[in-house]
C-alpha cells in the first residue's frame, strides 16, 4: 500500500509549501485532481502516469481456459474488474466472474477389476437446478419404492465404470456467476481503511463474504502494517439433496437439501520496502470453518480384506470444524529490466494437513514494449488424518473417512510463462500458460488383494490458459 | 508471530529502514506491486483451491465457491 502514496521529504516539503502558498495566492480551486495532474507527466519510458494524487480507472478484464487430461473438468471462465481511483486515495473495485465447468470427476471409489456399477439421483424432468445429467455414458434405471421417498424422484441414474478404469462421474456439469465490490480510503490518522463484499451462485452452493480492512503507513512509507477480516456464508444445496455421512449411495432424493457453512477469519499483513530494489511482505493468516465441508457427491469405497473388491460405496463424511493458519512470505526485487518474485507459504490445519509451497518467477522486459516471465511452483502436502484410499468391510467404521485426492500426500508442480504487451502508455495484453501436475503414492503400502495392481491416486494433470487485457484512463 | 509484528510495527529503529523518499523509482513501476495483475492472481488462487488443501496466505482463504 505504501507503493501508492508518496510523501515527499523535508526539502520536499519546503518546496509544497511555498508553492502551496503561491498556489492559494492565485487560485482558491487549486485542491482539486486536475490540479494535481499537472505535476505528472510522461515518465522516462514515455508511459502515461497513472500515480498518486490523480484520479483514474482501471479496467482489467481476462478469460481463462482450464483444461485437465484424461477428459476430465474444462473450466472456461470470464472475468472483468473496475477500480475507480480517486484523487485523495479512495478506491471503489467492482467485479464480475462468470464459470462454466463441465466433464468428468473422480467420484472417490477405487478402481476394480471388475465392472463397477454406481447409482446416484435423476434430474426430473423440467429441472433447471442441477448439477447432473443423464449423459456420458448414463441410463435411467427405476427404483424401487421406499418410505418417505420423494414422488417425484422414482428414477435413478446408474453408470458403470470399465475394470481396471478410474471410476469417474461423467455428468459433472455447473455453472457460476460472482459479484463482488469494495471501497477503500484514508481517514484521519489510517492510511487506509475500507470494507467489501461479494457474493457468488452456483446451479448446487451459494457463498456470500464480507471483509472489511485496515492499514497504516510508517517510516516514509517503507513500511504498512495491515489487518483483514474476512467472514464467509456458503450454503451447499446437492443436486438430490444431502446424503448422511458414510452412509450407502443410493438414487434416493434425501430429505436435507441444504447445509451451511459459516468462515471468519483474518490477515495480519507487514509489507516492508526493504532497499531500493527489494519489496517484502509477510502475512499470518488464521481462519475458522464451521459447518458442512463434506462434499455431497463423492463416496468412498469399501473393499473386501482379502480379495480388495469394493464390497460397498459410502458417501464420504468430514469434520465440521477447520481451523486453518498460514504464514506467507513475498519477495519482489527490481534489478535493471528484471523483477524477480519470490515467495513461500507455510499453511497447516487441525484436519492434520501442513503443507509448504514455493513459487517464483522472473519477469524480463525486454526491448520496447514485450516481456516475458517465466514461472515455477513447488507444493507439498501431507494427508488429513481421515484421509482414506480405502475402507475395509471387517473394520469398524470411523467417524470421518474422505477419499479425495485433495486431501492425500502429494507434490504438485506447476511452471509455464507469460508474455505481455504493452499496447500503449494506458493498456496492456498479457497471455500466459501454465501446466500443472500433482504426483502421489498410487501403490500404498496398505493396498489389499487386486487394489495392489491399481492406481490408487486420481491426481490431476491441468493445462491453465489466461489471456488478460489491463486499460488505464482518465 | 503476532508478537514479531506488533514489535516490528512498535519499532522506531525501523525508521532505519528502506529507501529515502527520492530512492523510490524502482518501487513506483507498477510491476513492482505485490499484485499487479490481480486477475492472474485471482485465477491461480482460485485453481489451487480447487485441487489442494491449502489456501490463502496472500489474502482470505476462503473460496467464495463450492470448487472443491
Amino acid at each position: 500500500m505504501q507503493l501508492k502514496r508518496r510523501k515527499a521529504g523535508r526539502v520536499g516539503r519546503a518546496i509544497s509549501a511555498i508553492s502551496a502558498t503561491l498556489l492559494i495566492a492565485t487560485a482558491a480551486s487549486c485542491e482539486n485532481s486536475a490540479v494535481a495532474q499537472d505535476f505528472y507527466g510522461l515518465d522516462k519510458a514515455g508511459r502515461d502516469n497513472f500515480g498518486p494524487g490523480i484520479a483514474y480507472t482501471e479496467f482489467d478484464g481476462a478469460l481463462l481456459i482450464y483444461q485437465e487430461a484424461g477428459g476430465r473438468v474444462q473450466a472456461i471462465e470470464p472475468t472483468a474488474n473496475l477500480a475507480i481511483h480517486g484523487a485523495r486515495g479512495q478506491q471503489l473495485t467492482l467485479g464480475a466472474v462468470a464459470d462454466a465447468v463441465s466433464g468428468a470427476t473422480p467420484n472417490g471409489a477405487v478402481p476394480s477389476d471388475r465392472t463397477q456399477t454406481f447409482v446416484t439421483p435423476l434430474k426430473p424432468q423440467g429441472s433447471s437446478t442441477t448439477v447432473t445429467s443423464a449423459s456420458g455414458g448414463s441410463t435411467v434405471i427405476q427404483l424401487p419404492p421406499t418410505p418417505g421417498q420423494v414422488a417425484s424422484a422414482s428414477l435413478g441414474r446408474q453408470y458403470t465404470t470399465a475394470p481396471n478404469t478410474l471410476p469417474m462421474d461423467k455428468g459433472f456439469r455447473d455453472h457460476r456467476a460472482a459479484l463482488t465490490a469494495g471501497w477503500s480510503q484514508p481517514l484521519g490518522w489510517i492510511s487506509e481503511i475500507g470494507g467489501g463484499a461479494g457474493f457468488s451462485r452456483e446451479e448446487d452452493y451459494q457463498s456470500i463474504t464480507a471483509n472489511v480492512r485496515a492499514a497504516k503507513n510508517f517510516n516514509s512509507d517503507n513500511t504498512t502494517i495491515s489487518l483483514d477480516l474476512n467472514g464467509e456464508f456458503d450454503s451447499s444445496f446437492p443436486f438430490g439433496g444431502v446424503p448422511t455421512g458414510l452412509s450407502a449411495m443410493n438414487a434416493q432424493f434425501k430429505p436435507i437439501t441444504t447445509r451451511h457453512k459459516t468462515q471468519l477469519g483474518f490477515v495480519l499483513g507487514l509489507t516492508e520496502v526493504m532497499t531500493r530494489n527489494w519489496l517484502m511482505a509477510l502475512n499470518y493468516s488464521y481462519d475458522s470453518q464451521k459447518g458442512y465441508q463434506t462434499d455431497p457427491y463423492r463416496v468412498i469405497s469399501v473393499v473386501d480384506p482379502t480379495s480388495g473388491e469394493p464390497t460397498s460405496t459410502l458417501y464420504e463424511n468430514r469434520p465440521e470444524q477447520r481451523k486453518t493458519q498460514s504464514l506467507f512470505w513475498d519477495n519482489k526485487l527490481a534489478f535493471g529490466p528484471t523483477v524477480t518474485e519470490l515467495s513461500y507459504r507455510y499453511f497447516t490445519d487441525n484436519w492434520g494437513i501442513s503443507s509448504h509451497t514455493v513459487e517464483a518467477s522472473e519477469r524480463i522486459n525486454l526491448a520496447k514494449s514485450w516481456y516475458i516471465e517465466p514461472n515455477v511452483r513447488f507444493y507439498h502436502q501431507n494427508a488429513a488424518n481421515f484421509y482414506r484410499a480405502f475402507l475395509v468391510s471387517n473394520a469398524a467404521l470411523p467417524a470421518y473417512a474422505s477419499s479425495d485426492t485433495r486431501l492425500s500426500r502429494f507434490d504438485a508442480i506447476t511452471y509455464g510463462a507469460k508474455i505481455g504487451f504493452r499496447v500503449s502508455g494506458r493498456s496492456e495484453l498479457y497471455v500466459r500458460a501454465d501446466y500443472y501436475t500433482q504426483s502421489g503414492d498410487g501403490h500404498p503400502a496398505n493396498a489389499i488383494g487386486q487394489l495392489r495392481g491399481q492406481d490408487l491416486f486420481a491426481g490431476t494433470k491441468a493445462a491453465i490458459v489466461q489471456v488478460g487485457y489491463q486499460w488505464k484512463f482518465h | 508471530m503476532v508478537t514479531a509484528l506488533v514489535a516490528a510495527a512498535a519499532c522506531t529503529a525501523c525508521t532505519a529502514i528502506g529507501p529515502r523518499p527520492w530512492e523510490k523509482d524502482l518501487m513506483a513501476r507498477p510491476e513492482m506491486q505485490l499484485v499487479p495483475y490481480p486477475l492472474q492472481t485471482a485465477a491461480d488462487e482460485h485453481v489451487y483451491f480447487s485441487k489442494e488443501a491449502s489456501s490463502g496466505g496472500r489474502g482470505f482463504a476462503g473460496g467464495g465457491c463450492g470448487c472443491n
